[in-house]
């Protein structure tokens, strides 16, 4: 990176080969999505690049990196769900059914049950607010670890655990409500 | 990892030209001096069609036959103090410590706050020790210096974003530190000119600009630096 901030730029493409791999990984378990992952990944580099000339000597690069890449990918999925709100589109037969494995051996009752639960807990992750929701996301469901979850958010650990445990608490609410209405 | 991938993405930053370090420096040089040229020029066309082209205002008549002066010691004890405060947030706003991610959340929060209340305190203290600097100034409500200040900090606050481009993160907690940078900047012409050190008149025409400068800033923080990203 130093040497690309500095106008070598042959450097980009070791500094692409250096950086790309973690990069992708993260991508593809944030987005699920091959394109999406390959769309984010060429905006981030587009970030580095246009940045290049503000690098600060010896700054680490990873953090930054990552930092791009998640405000990326949480305004791409603010946008998406901006658009779902405008265009709402009912899912597709076999899309139903991708999500419910357990349909065939379940009664009616259950799934209406399950599939009204999703929907609570998703409709309280949403609610959120976006710093306990990304931290959630990235501890619980993406499985990174409380120390790289810290170095990608660019807070401290302790904060992360905190918010994780406070949207924690706050989703365990929504199954405690279902239990009391069952 | 695809090989085509990579040649997408080498083939996209080839398209798009990118200033190295030195280019930046120079943008950078050029920015700063056209920021303070239109401070200066702002506070030197405000002094003059508002007070005749006095740049130093040490007091005058607040009452009939009841005249108030401050003594240049006053001056340059407020004033230099004031730049201090100033060269301080600049620092805090404009750089980023070694990390590219800049200065972390409690920094710019500690910062954004203590910067207007040092500067009041600083005034309000200094005033005190001088005498009669703190009577008050009924036909001097504080909406001139309130205009002079935003008139003076709006081109180096612009040059602060300018030259930032982009923040990963809290880029509107970024912007409103440039807010009270610039506001703070402000604050030592408004110092030169003005002589009134009544708590009040300090509220409205001192401190409520660096706060109008700081949303300001925020609003322009998140719109102009934030990371935004569109899939195709």
């Amino acid at each position: 990176m130093e040497r690309y901030s500095n106008g070598d730029d042959a450097a980009f493409g070791e500094l692409y080969d250096a950086i790309a791999p973690r990069l992708l990984g993260f991508l593809r378990k944030a987005t699920r999505d091959g394109c999406a992952t390959e769309d984010l990944m060429q905006q981030t580099f587009l970030h580095i690049h246009r940045a290049r000339g503000s690098f600060i000597p010896g700054a680490p690069v990873m953090p930054w990196v990552f930092a791009i890449t998640r405000r990326l990918v949480i305004d791409v999925a603010r946008r998406q769900r901006v658009e779902q709100g405008l265009f709402a589109r009912v899912p597709a037969d076999d899309e139903r059914t991708r999500y419910e494995p357990a349909a065939e051996t379940a009664t009616t009752g259950d799934v209406l049950d399950a599939r009204r639960l999703e929907r609570r807990v998703q409709q309280r992750l949403d609610a959120l607010p976006e710093t306990q929701r990304t931290a959630y996301q990235l501890v619980k469901q993406e499985g990174v670890s409380l120390k790289r979850a810290a170095e990608l958010l660019g807070i401290s650990v302790t904060a992360v655990k905190l918010r994780t445990h406070r949207a924690y608490v706050a989703l365990r609410g929504v199954l405690g409500d279902e239990s009391a209405l069952s | 990892m695809s090989a085509e991938l990579k040649a997408q993405v080498l083939a996209a930053v080839a398209a798009e030209p990118s200033p190295a370090r030195a280019a930046v420096e120079r943008r950078n040089a050029v920015i700063t001096i056209i920021a303070a040229a239109s401070g200066i020029g702002a506070f030197l066309v405000f002094a003059s069609f508002i007070s005749n082209g006095q740049m130093l205002r040490l007091g005058g008549e607040i009452a009939p036959h009841y005249h108030v002066e401050r003594s240049i010691g006053l001056v340059v004890t407020t004033a230099g103090g004031a730049l201090g405060i100033a060269a301080m947030a600049l620092w805090l706003a404009l750089g980023r410590g070694r990390s590219m991610l800049g200065r972390s959340r409690s920094w710019l929060l500690c910062g954004g706050a203590l910067v207007p209340i040092g500067l009041l305190a600083w005034k309000v203290g200094c005033s005190l020790t001088f005498g009669y600097a703190m009577v008050p100034w009924p036909d001097r409500p504080g909406l001139r210096c309130l205009a002079l200040s935003l008139l003076v900090a709006t081109g180096p606050l612009l040059a602060f974003l300018a030259m930032r481009r982009s923040a990963p993160i809290h880029p509107a907690l970024n912007g409103a530190s440039m807010g009270v940078a610039a506001g703070a900047c402000a604050w030592v012409a408004v110092d030169l000119w003005c002589p009134v050190a009544f708590v009040p008149h300090l509220l409205i025409g001192h401190v409520l600009p660096l706060l109008i400068l700081a949303g300001t800033g925020a609003l322009l923080g998140q719109a102009l630096l934030s990371v935004r990203g569109r899939l195709r």
